[in-house]
């Protein structure tokens, strides 16, 4: 294909008038000779197929000599006295310094290696996103330092209450008598509105802890008081019994009982 | 294929054989790269700010306010 496209480069000259006989062409073939050796470097000439970088710099599509357009290297060519090399006016840039090197299982173990790795970061980085919004969301230490209140219950005597102020609301502490203990147990559950045993209510029966708040409409009961020797809310008139279950009145519900701890035989931790 | 490039071939090769070819087995060892590398990265980070604040934080200072 090069040699005929050659040749019918050569012979569309027009200052050539010789007849078309075999001979003459090739005495034109031998005459570029060169051309041919040089050409054989390049499998497809450049200006035959193809883009090709012109001349002037602007990139040049040809698809066919049929195509060739006046200006450009075939017109150069065509216009000049002999056939000129066309590996000459084309400069290809040396690629080797571009190609890879490595072979087809290296490049895929190393595609693979960067997706894990993209892989890991993200999951180490939204999860640490993630835990931090969480953490951001929970109590600061100074909010926890006051969530808990330590109460000495050495200083409470038997049958004496004890209010204290936690998170804001108070607490009624009751150091209970026997009598009071035994009381509280002899409830029947079916007479209560809110049916809660006496040793749901108590870690320890002798004491008695519990949120203050009536649980009607939020007033704070009057200890020792009410018809059932318990508290008694003086805003609409609930009664508490002992063990600060609802007896009697507005309220739906017993008095609420605090998370609480006895750390040792004296020392109550509520929170 | 190159010659000097056989061992890294067959390294590559083996690699992709034993984690990447199956998704689970991917799977598995992003998350526990992921978790490796978490614990590595917060430990090189605290000890790295630790160092920048010497001296400042509670923790330094804890001992010359000790009951």
């Amino acid at each position: 294909m090069v040699n005929l496209t050659k040749l019918a480069a050569t012979v569309n000259r027009t200052h050539i008038t010789a007849p078309y006989s075999a001979n003459s062409i090739r005495k034109l073939l031998d005459g570029s000779k060169y051309v041919h050796k040089e050409s054989q470097k390049i499998i497809t000439p450049s200006w035959f197929v193809g883009a090709s970088r012109r001349c002037d710099g602007s990139i040049h599509l040809k698809t066919a000599l049929s195509a060739a357009p006046y200006i450009g290297n075939i017109q150069k060519r065509l216009s000049s006295s002999a056939a000129v090399d066309s590996s000459k006016s084309t400069i290809v840039p040396d690629f080797s310094g571009y190609k890879k090197h490595s072979g087809p299982n290296t490049s895929r173990t190393f595609t693979y290696l960067m997706v894990g790795a993209t892989g890991t970061l993200t999951a180490a980085g939204s999860k640490a996103f993630v835990t931090d919004f969480l953490a951001n969301l929970s109590a600061s230490a100074d909010v926890l330092a006051m969530a808990k209140v330590e109460v000495d219950l050495a200083k409470i005597p038997e049958g004496k209450n004890l209010t204290i102020k936690w998170r804001g609301k108070p607490i009624f502490i009751r150091h209970r008598t026997p009598d009071e203990i035994s009381e509280a147990n002899s409830v029947q559950l079916s007479e209560l509105k809110d049916p809660q045993t006496d040793a749901e209510r108590t870690k320890n029966p002798e004491w008695l802890v519990m949120l203050g708040v009536c649980t009607h409409l939020g007033c704070v009961p009057i200890g020792e008081a009410g018809d059932y020797h318990g508290w008694y809310c003086p805003c609409h008139g609930s009664h508490y019994d002992i063990s600060g279950r609802v007896r009697k009145g507005p309220a739906p519900l017993n008095l609420e009982v605090p998370e609480y701890s006895f750390e040792n035989e004296t020392k109550l931790v509520i929170g | 294929m190159d010659a000097r490039n056989n061992g890294l071939e067959k390294f590559s090769r083996s690699v992709y054989r034993t984690i990447f070819r199956r998704n689970s087995v991917f799977m598995v060892g992003i998350f526990a790269t992921a978790f490796a590398f978490e614990m590595a990265f917060d430990t090189a980070t605290d000890r790295w700010w630790d160092r920048m604040n010497k001296d400042k934080q509670w923790k330094d200072i804890k001992d010359r306010y000790s009951q």
